[in-house]
């Protein structure tokens, strides 16, 4: 059973042989691949290799083209900080204040930044697994790429004093999204949308209805109309938000560890796909193949009957050091609990 | 501000209303504090370094932790984001602090926080300067197999695990 058969199958309410399994692989492919993660980060060919090794390593079901969330922001004139075997992180907003924001322009996904680079690896890898797995890339949500342009504490600040520079912030973002999504449906894969700084952690619902919504409703609308599924990831705690992040079209929800699958599955359950939650940190990171497997079964008791599917997911991108031996086991407990689901300790 | 920090945990204000909050608070302070007395005994809880580690510069969280300390009348000396461990030590030796607040939202910088500990260690400093940290993937676990002295989930959580650690001495420590 490949990967593409499976969510056919889960988006059809047909039995599986085991439910979908995304470890969410972001720079770790580095490590599969033996590269520094710089490297994957502005070559295409690198890039697109890393992760087609590290799907054949580990068996999982969607391949996310993804090293961080600020390559759109960076080719829209944001300094990105890269160091040679680290996490990219942003050096300094693309613009200083409010006043700049007519100098920003929507990114360019054929010459600006790495967007060139990162396309090519998508088009790589669909070439490669496109036929057997889920290829997706990493698409910065309008409102925190915004957070990216003019600094996310800026950006809060303006959410309450001058809202339509916000407004105007988001309307140029979405427009880079819409682009970026273009060339990585172009290319064969899958947009699949990250907007963390949405998350109730930071902004209130009445600001994610204002600043995020409409935004994210025209996105997911545009990639669905291309005929792609969307899945919206926001970490942090987004209890508040279920309803409206349902709202804007997505078919799947991707929640963090810092919110309840039992509860986003009595919440919006029927309308749509959960993804979640094993701890990225706690558990994938700091502990060990049997905490795995533990966290995987809770993950499966708890959102394994929601009505539209689950797909067993880190609750956010797993860090780069990631230990392969517990990759290997999230995705051995998915196996073993099979399909009909067996999570009841007895028959483990 | 100390009850913009209820609503806010309350989940009825979230951090744009904070920061604007903060913003009023500061403008005040600006206003008033020629006419305060100086080192007055509400600004002299404890003196606290904090920065955001290296490798990171999401600063949002330390930024409101240092702002609900201040409210609690800490006095925060602010390095900023994308520190060396070295300076936090050096900064705070110079500053005669209490405290080290460490903070990060990246896992690829945990390893920095737990350095600044070993050079405290190497200099015997830690019985006089406390350290906490904090950051989405830091955890409790995780402040106990570093050695760190205290952990919050949250700025105001951060005002308790500080008063907390003024109050209390310097446990004895095994390695």
């Amino acid at each position: 059973v490949t990967p593409i058969e499976r969510f056919a199958a889960l988006a059809a309410g047909r039995p599986l042989d085991r439910l979908p399994c995304v470890p969410i692989v972001g720079n770790t492919a580095a490590r599969v691949l033996g590269v520094r993660t710089a490297e994957i980060r502005r070559s295409g060919e690198l890039l697109a290799r890393a992760h087609t090794a590290a799907y054949r390593r580990f068996g999982y079901d969607v391949v996310r083209v993804f090293t961080d969330l600020y390559v759109q922001a960076e080719a829209m004139g944001a300094k990105v900080r890269v160091p040679e075997d680290e996490t990219a992180y942003l050096q300094k907003p693309a613009i200083a204040n409010a006043h700049e924001v007519d100098r920003l322009l929507p990114a360019d996904p054929g010459k600006d930044g790495c967007l060139p680079a990162h396309r090519e690896a998508v088009a790589r890898v669909v070439d490669d697994l496109g036929d057997e797995a889920v290829v997706t890339a990493a698409v910065t949500g309008p409102f925190t790429n915004a957070s990216f342009l003019v600094g996310a504490e800026t950006l809060a600040r303006l959410a309450l004093r001058e809202p339509a520079v916000v407004r105007h912030l988001c309307e140029i973002s979405l427009e880079t999204a819409l682009r970026w999504a273009d060339a990585i449906l172009d290319a064969g894969a899958s947009p699949s949308i990250t907007d963390p700084m949405l998350s109730s952690t930071v902004v209130s619902p009445r600001q994610f209805r204002e600043f995020g919504l409409p935004y994210l409703e025209r996105l997911v609308t545009h990639i669905r109309g291309r005929g792609k599924a969307v899945t919206l990831h926001i970490c942090g705690k987004t209890r508040p938000v279920w309803a409206l992040m349902a709202d804007t079209g997505a078919d799947c929800l991707s929640i963090d560890n810092e919110a309840s699958l039992t509860e986003a599955k009595a919440a919006v359950g029927k309308r749509v796909c959960l993804m979640g939650n094993v701890p990225p940190v706690a558990v994938l990171f700091e502990s060990d193949p049997a905490g795995v497997r533990q966290a995987v079964r809770t993950c499966v008791r708890e959102g394994g009957d929601n009505p539209r599917g689950l797909v067993v997911a880190s609750g956010c991108s797993l860090p780069t050091e990631t230990p392969f031996a517990n990759i290997d086991a999230m995705v051995r407990a998915v196996d073993e609990i099979g399909w009909p689901l067996r999570v009841t300790e007895a028959s483990a | 501000m100390r009850r913009a920090g209820d609503l806010f945990e309350r989940e009825e204000y979230f951090i744009p209303e904070l920061l604007i909050c903060s913003d009023a608070m500061y403008a005040g302070l600006r206003v008033l504090q020629p006419h305060l007395p100086s080192g007055s005994a509400e600004r002299k809880k404890g003196i606290v370094v904090i920065g955001v580690v290296e490798g990171d510069t999401h600063d949002i969280g330390k930024n409101l932790v240092k702002i609900m300390l201040e409210t609690a009348g800490f006095e925060v000396v602010d390095l900023g984001r994308d520190v060396p461990p070295a300076i936090f030590v050096e900064r705070a030796e110079f500053a005669g602090a209490h405290i080290i607040g460490l903070s990060t939202l990246m896992t690829t910088t945990m390893g920095a926080m737990s350095e600044v500990i070993r050079l405290l260690d190497e200099k015997r400093a830690r019985s006089r300067i406390r350290v906490m940290v904090g950051g989405g993937p830091v955890s409790q676990q995780f402040a106990n197999r570093i050695g760190a002295d205290g952990y919050a989930a949250n700025a105001s959580g951060a005002v308790a695990v500080a008063t907390r650690l003024r109050q209390a001495p310097a446990e004895s420590r095994v390695p």
